[in-house]
């Protein structure tokens, strides 16, 4: 077959790949998409941020049905129909990818369904059902995203050992989960099945469950989990994975001693590994870092000239709304738009419950960077709005430059955490000072407040709760 | 924590880094030499204000720095991250009065219009700066550093406001190149490019820094004043045979009697008795200032180039103490360990070539002063006195003057009134600060 020529190649539909993709069409661009899947999306809308968001709220209402008992109102135990649940999450998901779907073809966004391999710097093939499809491109951009990690002890091939994507399917509650490894992930979903009614265990080989945020902000996750988890063991590591009838027998350590247990289901959530393998990178000059992630410049540039990378595949922080500004990034260099791509502030957000939300510099960073810096701690229990919720277990904390005030960093622990983070994520990025957060009016009552309160604190004078006079 | 350039004094706020003193790893104490910086008139040692290990070094010879740019990250020990425990208020208090300078500093003094272009990076880069998304967008498609703005709005924040002033401050800089330079020659030709290896072998040396500080001075002295300069010997005889007499008691104090001592002696008499030469003119008040007190600079002739270290209230110092002072300054001007505050404040200059040899020679007056003397080798001449012809040790002198306030008739009275001092200098005055 003659090859298709095109001016930009994407490989991988993922958020990465198709804002990528409609970007340089909205820019007047020719483009390919493609996608191995049946439907465009990625992890991120198949199996990742949708799904268990999606699941994470539907646990939300059976957990704040339990929790209204104490005000007078009481709800029956509730009944769980899994395949009815899993139809509703599949429904968002459908609706979700199908819109992207519609998206690329109103955009003339050709949309190959296929497995790519790369020929050359400007060449690659698709094995798509079909058979073969050759593409020539000018400029390729992969984002090729990661799959879960599953390290080769717990590989037993039995599906009652699962990553992300199995415990996504919600086939059924398990009594007994295990999830190892207290990232994110593995607390996202360790808070739905805990909902759900499993008695869940988490192991973490570190001292502490999602590394990287603040302690302070830890702590009342730590404590959601304590109390609805049956146990959260620290400093812990499963050495070995058997089968046992319908169970798994799981081997680990502990506080210096073995144990020995079954588990009706074990979710494997230990991290994620790129999708680097089989691409025939081998035939361009893209290279890879010993992980096996794409080794990339601030613009997206691979070693290859004309091949970009963008995503989870380019490496550093796993998320999708990086993956979606580095598809931008990528376009923008490509059409000359960018000399030099600038630093900018990815907020993080776990969906735990509480939610735990940061962006820019953490407190530890600064400290381990020797940045100065004062810490302004707004606590959730002095918040109308946070009591209305039932929820004063919440905390607003900003990272301020020393010498000029700017707010380098924001954290906040507490319901809705995820969406707050947004306007510290606008903060940071805007240079925006303490002042400027105090002196803007915040509406009442709502948790918003507590940033600019946080801000009132830091120069001694938040009205809902007593902080120190600063030091001028 | 890191290590910044502080603020070396007015006028001063860059430099390029000469050499380097400290390396990666390496334990240093607060006050401790980093670097040398060849700046506006000097070279001056920059000491560190933390101790620590040296964790990385952000600058390397060569760099142009400004006020506020980090030279060096020290931690607090070896392991680095332990400092990670110290608490957040502490290093706050510690940056505080390394704030304070740069608001004392007037604000006047900037010396060239194109100075705030290079004013202090305040950030590593454009994604370090206080500056709206859009704005960094902008500044990194049109390739400006936006670390060498200062934001106006709140917390230095760069506004568009910022970014328009600036580019509009680069286009006037290109448009103009060195126009600032002395208002008589502001419609200088571009220079001529010439090839002188039509003609032979050459070689070529980059001119540094504190040469073309010198070369642009002197243009704006040569340019600004009206010189004229009054020649005239002076006799040795007198100090001459003090110098002999008290050469050894000076020694025992640790000082080296010399002739510049004598003469930044004597010259204070003539300059009480003549203030206009202590004087400078304040151009924009049109007023002539008169100081009160002789702060007075002595060229001295070193490797890089001339510097002129001041030693201040001459009229208050014994000789002793002036020669002592003498000999300091000069050793710290050839050691490029001068402050920049040492080059700052003076009254009146001496420049002395006596040990190098010469005679008469015409020294440009040193802005804002208005007079210079210019001291040659001393030798023995036929002079007449008492209508015999006698061989005496002479001093070949050049006073050059700034014309627009100092006549000819008062620079005749001073000459006159200088000679008269050195020729009688008064022994009092050399066994003075020996008996204390
Ligand atoms: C359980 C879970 C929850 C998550 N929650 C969040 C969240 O709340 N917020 C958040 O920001 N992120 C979340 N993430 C992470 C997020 O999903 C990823 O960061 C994001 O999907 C990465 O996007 P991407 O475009 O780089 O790659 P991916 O989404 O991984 O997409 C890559 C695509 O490339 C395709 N592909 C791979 N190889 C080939 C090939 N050779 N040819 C053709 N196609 C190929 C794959 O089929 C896939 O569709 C979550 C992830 C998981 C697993």
């Amino acid at each position: 077959m003659e090859p298709i020529k095109t001016e930009i190649v994407v490989v991988g539909g993922g958020p990465g790949g198709y804002t990528a993709a409609f970007y340089a069409a909205d820019l007047g661009k020719k483009v390919i998409l493609i996608e191995r899947d049946k439907r465009l999306g990625g992890v991120c809308l198949n199996r990742g941020c949708i799904p268990s968001k999606a699941l994470l709220n539907a646990a939300h209402t059976i957990s704040a049905a339990r929790e209204s008992a104490h005000r007078g109102i009481v709800f029956e135990a509730p009944k769980i129909d899994t395949n009815q649940l899993r139809a509703w999450k599949e429904s968002i998901v459908a609706k979700l990818c199908g819109g992207i779907g519609m998206l690329a073809q109103k955009r003339n966004v050709h949309v190959i369904h296929g497995r790519a391999h790369f020929e050359g710097s400007n060449s690659l093939r698709v094995e798509t059902e079909q058979g073969q499809q050759f593409v020539n491109y000018e400029h390729a951009i992969i984002a090729t995203g990661s799959k879960p990690a599953m390290p080769k002890a717990f590989d037993l091939g039995n599906p009652r050992i699962m990553t992300s994507t199995e415990a996504l399917e919600t086939e059924d509650i398990p009594e007994n989960l295990l999830i190892v490894g207290g990232g994110y992930i593995g607390m996202e979903l360790g808070t739905v099945y805990a909902t759900l009614g499993s008695k869940v265990v988490m192991v973490e080989a570190l001292d502490s469950i999602l590394l990287g945020a603040d302690a302070d902000l830890v702590r009342p996750v730590m404590a959601y989990a304590k109390k609805n988890f049956k146990e959260v063991r620290l400093k812990s590591k499963v050495l070995k994975m058997s089968t046992s009838g319908k169970q798994i027998k799981v081997e680990s350590e502990f506080e210096g001693q073995k144990k020995e247990e079954l588990y009706d289901r074990v979710l494997v959530a230990v991290g994620r590994v790129p999708n680097g393998d089989n691409l025939g990178l081998e035939s361009t000059k893209v290279q890879k870092d010993e992980k096996g992630f794409i080794k990339v410049d601030s613009n997206q540039r691979t070693s290859d000239p004309s091949i970009y990378a963008i995503g989870d595949i380019a490496g550093g922080i796993l998320l999708a709304h990086k993956a979606f500004r580095e598809g931008r990034i990528a376009v923008d260099t490509i059409m000359g738009e960018i000399g030099t791509a600038d630093k900018y502030v990815i907020p993080a957000v776990v969906f735990t419950d509480p939610e735990l939300a940061w962006c820019g510099l953490t407190e530890a960073q600064a400290k381990a960077e020797g940045v100065d810096i004062e810490v302004a701690k707004f606590p959730w229990g002095a918040s109308g709005r946070a009591l209305t919720l039932d929820r004063p277990d919440g905390l607003t904390k900003l990272i301020i430059c020393a010498k000029t005030e700017r707010i380098l960093g924001v954290g906040i622990v507490g319901v809705g955490a995820g969406e707050l983070i947004a306007e510290g994520a606008l903060a940071v990025e805007m240079g925006v000072t303490a002042k400027d957060l105090s002196l803007t009016v915040h509406p009442h009552p709502t948790l918003s407040e507590t940033v600019m309160e946080a801000a009132e604190v830091f120069y001694g004078h938040a009205t809902h709760t007593l902080s120190k006079k600063r030091a001028e | 924590m890191d290590v910044k350039l502080p603020n070396l004094g007015e006028g001063a706020d860059s430099g390029t880094v000469v050499s380097l003193f400290v390396k990666e790893g390496d334990r240093i104490e607060k006050d401790q030499p980093l670097m040398e910086l060849e700046n506006e008139k000097a070279v001056a040692t920059i000491p560190s204000t933390a101790s620590g290990v040296v964790a990385k070094i952000h600058v390397k010879s060569g760099d142009k720095i400004s006020v506020g740019a980090r030279i060096i990250t020290v931690t607090e020990s070896a392991g680095g991250s332990t400092s990670a425990a110290a608490p957040a208020s502490a290093p706050r208090e510690e940056k505080r009065p390394a704030a304070k300078p740069r608001a004392a500093q007037p604000v006047m003094e900037l010396p060239e219009d194109d100075e705030p272009i290079e004013a202090a990076p305040v950030a590593e880069s454009n994604g370090d700066v206080a500056a709206s998304p859009s704005i960094r967008r902008m500044a990194n498609d049109l390739g400006i550093d936006l670390t060498r703005i200062r934001g106006s709005a709140r917390g230095g924040r760069i506004v568009l406001d910022d970014v328009k002033n600036y580019i509009q401050k680069l286009t006037r800089a290109a448009q103009a190149p060195k126009a600032a330079v002395g208002a008589p020659t502001a419609e200088k030709p571009a220079p001529e490019k010439i090839d002188f290896s039509k003609w032979g072998e050459i070689s070529k040396k980059p001119m540094t820094s504190l040469r073309k500080i010198i070369s642009r001075r002197m243009v704006e002295n040569w340019n600004a004043i009206p010189h004229v300069t009054q020649f005239d010997d002076v006799d040795l005889t007198t100090i001459l045979e003090l110098r002999k007499k008290y050469l050894a008691d000076y020694e025992k104090q640790g000082a080296r009697l010399t002739v510049t001592s004598f003469v930044l002696k004597g010259v204070i008499a003539a300059l009480k008795k003549h203030p206009i030469f202590n004087a400078s003119i304040d151009e924009a008040a049109e007023e002539i200032v008169f100081k009160e007190y002789f702060h007075l600079g002595i060229a001295v002739d070193t490797e890089a180039g001339l510097i002129v270290p001041v030693i201040r209230d001459i009229d208050k110092k014994s000789l002793l103490q002036i020669s002592k002072d003498l000999d300091e300054l000069a050793k710290k001007a050839r050691d490029r360990k001068v402050s920049p505050d040492e080059l700052k404040g003076g009254t009146f200059t001496i420049s002395n070539q006596g040990g190098i040899g010469g005679a008469h020679f015409t020294p440009i007056v040193n802005k804002p002063e208005v007079a210079i003397l210019g001291l040659g080798k001393g030798a023995m001449k036929a002079v007449v006195r008492n209508k015999a012809i006698e061989a005496r040790m002479m001093l070949p002198i050049g006073l050059s003057y700034d014309h627009r306030i100092i006549d000819g008739g008062e620079a005749a009275r001073f000459t006159v009134d200088l000679l008269q001092a050195l020729e009688n200098f008064n022994e009092a005055d050399v066994k003075n600060g020996l008996s204390a």
